[in-house]
């Protein structure tokens, strides 16, 4: 059973001290790592979490979603290159920057897509290490930081993935959800992004000064 | 997504003759961020109050967008730069 985020202390010697279960640990850490492969896409053709038991099981349903990534890496490059057509999820974490001025856009994104990428992908290994490394999940500020904003990629992906694009989707998708086949994997999806949200909640409440 | 009419205020002057039109980077509304992490995003960047971050955190849900600062395009970029890596939807744009 998850105990969200509490702060210890105060100012710079803060901490921040949270403890999930095995498999909500396998299941937050999964997603962080499939996020970073996204992110930060290896030379190999397809990918997979690769890890076992419960992880698997996860990976499967968040893939019949759609989150597994399945693009070529030198395709993706492709159309990183041309920012066109590229997978909606990456917009997400990396959307258009000038909505008025697309050479601006073009070049705002040619200077700061790599670093972007590596910054987000740096933070989401980190934030997963530190979840599989024991039950309880002890930040210091600065590892709370990226533990934050990981949390925040995750959910922009997976928000995406179910199709939240408006304050309304959510509504509906939530009003929608007892009506779900038990079976259907956005009930799952939900039910983990539902999750994420509370952990996250916890941790911004407890980061948030006065 | 809920957008707001963009209503900009037109403060410069002087037409093509004005050199230095000031930019803005906006945040705007989206389903998934936190309330509370975007007020903590907008004290944390740029050391705005409590009071200020969660007025303009308000904006942006209930508006849509928000401007969050204004400056120079390079001073932009870099705050569009920060804020999208922390998940934000930002963008810069001329304030004009």
């Amino acid at each position: 059973m998850a105990r969200g985020f509490r702060r210890k202390g105060r100012g710079r010697a803060a901490s921040y001290v949270a403890r999930l279960d095995p498999l909500e640990r396998a299941t937050v850490a999964g997603l962080m790592e499939q996020v970073h492969d996204l992110l930060e896409p290896p030379p190999t053709t397809t990918v997979g979490p690769g890890s076992e038991g419960p992880v698997d099981e996860f990976a499967a349903i968040v893939a019949g979603l759609g989150m597994g990534v399945t693009v070529a890496a030198e395709d993706q490059a492709d159309l990183v290159a041309s920012g066109a057509g590229r997978d909606p999820a990456l917009d997400r974490l990396l959307p258009t920057a000038n909505l008025q001025d697309d050479e601006a856009a073009a070049e705002f994104r040619r200077l700061t897509e790599t670093g972007l990428r590596q910054r987000k992908a740096a933070g989401l290994a980190l934030a997963a290490s530190l979840l599989r490394a024991e039950d309880k999940v002890v930040l210091d500020e600065a590892s709370a930081r990226a533990f934050l904003t990981a949390l925040t990629d995750v959910r922009l992906v997976l928000g995406e993935r179910m199709g939240l694009r408006t304050d309304e989707d959510l509504e509906a998708l939530e009003a929608a959800a007892g009506e779900l086949d038990p079976d259907d994997p956005l009930g799952y999806a939900l039910a983990v992004y539902d999750f994420l949200t509370w952990f996250q909640e916890t941790l911004a409440s407890a980061m948030l000064t006065a | 997504m809920s957008l707001a009419p963009v209503t900009q205020e037109v403060t410069a002057t002087g037409g093509d003759l004005a050199p230095d039109l000031p930019w803005v980077t906006i945040v705007w509304n989206d389903p998934v961020n936190l309330m509370s992490y975007v007020t903590y995003v907008l004290q944390s960047h740029f050391g705005y109050s409590r009071a200020k971050a969660e007025k303009l955190m308000m904006d942006v849900h209930t508006q849509g967008r928000a401007v969050v600062a204004n400056g120079t395009r390079e001073a932009m970029e870099a705050d569009t730069e920060a804020l999208q890596g922390y998940g934000l939807w930002a963008t810069f744009q001329k304030d004009s």
